[in-house]
């Protein structure tokens, strides 16, 4: 693929100079900072609590976000623009992840440290919220890919929110219906069962699985936003 | 010869309507060409196809000698700018770092975009957000990004329908200083006097199909008559042919001081365009 540092950094800062601006948009960076801070207040110190914040904080910004940026540049065509600049597919979609993946990094780390979470271990645990980061930038972008304006991609990520951050909650319905077992294999309920297994004694299985099943997402995930993103180069 | 836009048998279909019906037109290089109808009758699909926006349903076309589909390819893209009516700016972004962007994706020096906002006569107010700027100015910023990297071959969709006068008469001495550059100009228009003043020749498109395509002087030259109207001092006017029985009448009317004004008619593109088509272009 024919990347380009030069195009991939212009995105970049067009992004950070035009979300700065982007009152509507970059208000919601906060919100789950201030989740983190309500459930640090009720005292409940579980894995899944903090999972649960790290969870909202990666649906309501980095896909959320992304997606807004995205559907934004299809509602005043400028992602058309951009596709006929000599700015290759690849440019293009790592220049527009690259600003939310820095937003994404400084604020799971702030949740991390607001829920007061202490990892047992932290190279591990940077290693899965860095694959999840890239995998919820993808179902951004895709949402954003689908959506026409602004408003049709605030409502489009909105199932992927929930999903993406309650999931994990389902699974505790699982013993009665057992078709909800299903979320186990969701980003973040691997993301709970990998921060509940670096808890205690963990063999590599237990660490791979969670991790290569993140990894699995994120390249489905990215290979359907490469098809989608070609076909709307055309009308 | 050096075609830049080889279009034979183009046939562009939406769903069961069809939108351009065996199209065909050669395009040269260092020519401005324009492309004239009414709107709906095929201009911007054009546009689309030319620069693999849309597929085409059937036909070939070719730019710079290879299939349009290749435009795809982002080397390929530097070799064209586009201008249309929903070319998106960022709106938050001011004129500067608009262009700015653009001159980082085309990685071209930062003089280029000063050398751009005076073509569009926009260096003042370079700071000035999108969001505060007037229509016109908006279409300025947007041309401005089209001509910035200086490309080979320029699609024009209607450039100064937004424009005030003044601003027009500075895009068109900047369009021709592009051209003589030797830029290749594909533009479409409403307004048959910009392409009178701009084109070298013009194509009407009419209902999806092309009626007439030539230099403007040779399509007045085939489609008007040589006559000419004298008008006389006791307010009469008369139609003269060319040939001796009205030659003596004029020689008549001059020999007797009673002609008051003389006028040829020479039809404009407009009145070819109607006469050919039977309806208006607007």
């Amino acid at each position: 693929m024919n990347l380009s540092m030069t195009r991939i950094q212009a995105i970049l800062m067009k992004d950070y100079k035009e979300f700065s601006r982007n009152y509507a948009v970059s208000i919601m960076v906060f919100m789950p900072l201030f989740f983190a801070f309500l459930y640090s207040k009720t005292g409940s110190a579980t894995i899944a609590t903090y999972f649960l914040s790290i969870n909202i904080a990666f649906s309501m910004v980095t896909s959320y976000v992304q997606c807004c940026l995205i559907a934004e540049e299809k509602e005043k065509n400028t992602l058309r623009s951009l596709m006929l600049s000599p700015a290759s597919l690849g440019d293009i979609l790592i220049g527009k992840s690259l600003f939310v993946f820095i937003i994404t990094v400084v604020i799971v780390a702030l949740t991390i440290f607001i829920v007061g979470y202490n990892p047992a271990n932290l190279f591990i645990l940077a290693i899965a919220l860095i694959v999840s980061t890239v995998f919820y930038i993808a179902m951004g972008t895709l949402c954003g890919l689908f959506a026409k304006t602004i408003m049709e991609g605030s409502l489009i990520v909105l199932p992927v929110i929930l999903i993406f951050s309650f999931g994990p909650l389902v699974l505790a319905l699982s013993s009665a219906s057992p078709i909800f077992k299903i979320a186990e294999w969701l980003p973040s309920s691997q993301l709970v069962v990998l921060g509940e297994a670096l808890e205690g004694t963990y063999t590599t299985m237990d660490v791979i699985i969670p991790i290569a099943t993140i990894i699995a997402w994120s390249i489905v995930t990215w290979i359907v936003v490469g098809y989608i993103y070609k076909k709307r180069m055309v009308d | 010869m050096n075609a830049v836009i080889d279009v034979q048998h183009l046939k562009k279909t939406f769903n069961k309507e069809t939108a351009l019906q065996d199209v065909s037109f050669t395009i040269q290089k260092g020519e401005i060409f324009g492309f004239l109808g009414p709107s709906g009758s095929g201009k911007t699909t054009t546009i689309k196809i030319l620069t693999a926006q849309t597929e085409k349903t059937d036909g070939d076309v070719l730019l710079f000698g290879r299939p349009a589909n290749e435009m795809k390819q982002s080397n390929n893209r530097k070799r064209f700018g586009i201008l249309t009516d929903n070319s998106g700016l960022y709106t938050r972004l001011s004129i500067e770092e608009n262009l700015l962007l653009f001159s980082n994706l085309y990685q071209l020096p930062k003089s280029a975009v000063k050398e751009a906002l005076d073509f569009v006569n926009l260096y003042g107010d370079r700071k000035k957000k999108i969001s505060q700027l007037s229509k016109g100015m908006m279409q300025r910023v947007t041309l401005a990004r089209a001509i910035m990297h200086k490309p080979e071959l320029l699609f024009l969709d209607e450039p100064t329908s937004a424009l005030d006068p003044v601003n027009t008469q500075h895009i068109y001495n900047g369009l021709r200083k592009l051209n003589e550059m030797g830029t290749t100009i594909f533009l479409t228009t409403h307004d048959m006097s910009e392409a009178e003043i701009l084109c070298d020749r013009v194509a009407f498109l009419h209902k999806g199909k092309i009626r007439a395509i030539g230099s403007p002087k040779d399509l007045k030259k085939e489609f008007g008559d040589e006559s000419i109207t004298v008008e006389l001092k006791n307010g009469a006017s008369e139609v003269i042919q060319n040939g001796n029985q009205d030659a003596e009448k004029l020689f008549h009317w001059m020999q007797s001081n009673e002609v008051s004004r003389i006028y040829t008619n020479e039809p404009t593109l407009g009145n070819i365009f109607m006469q050919i088509t039977g309806s208006d272009l607007v």
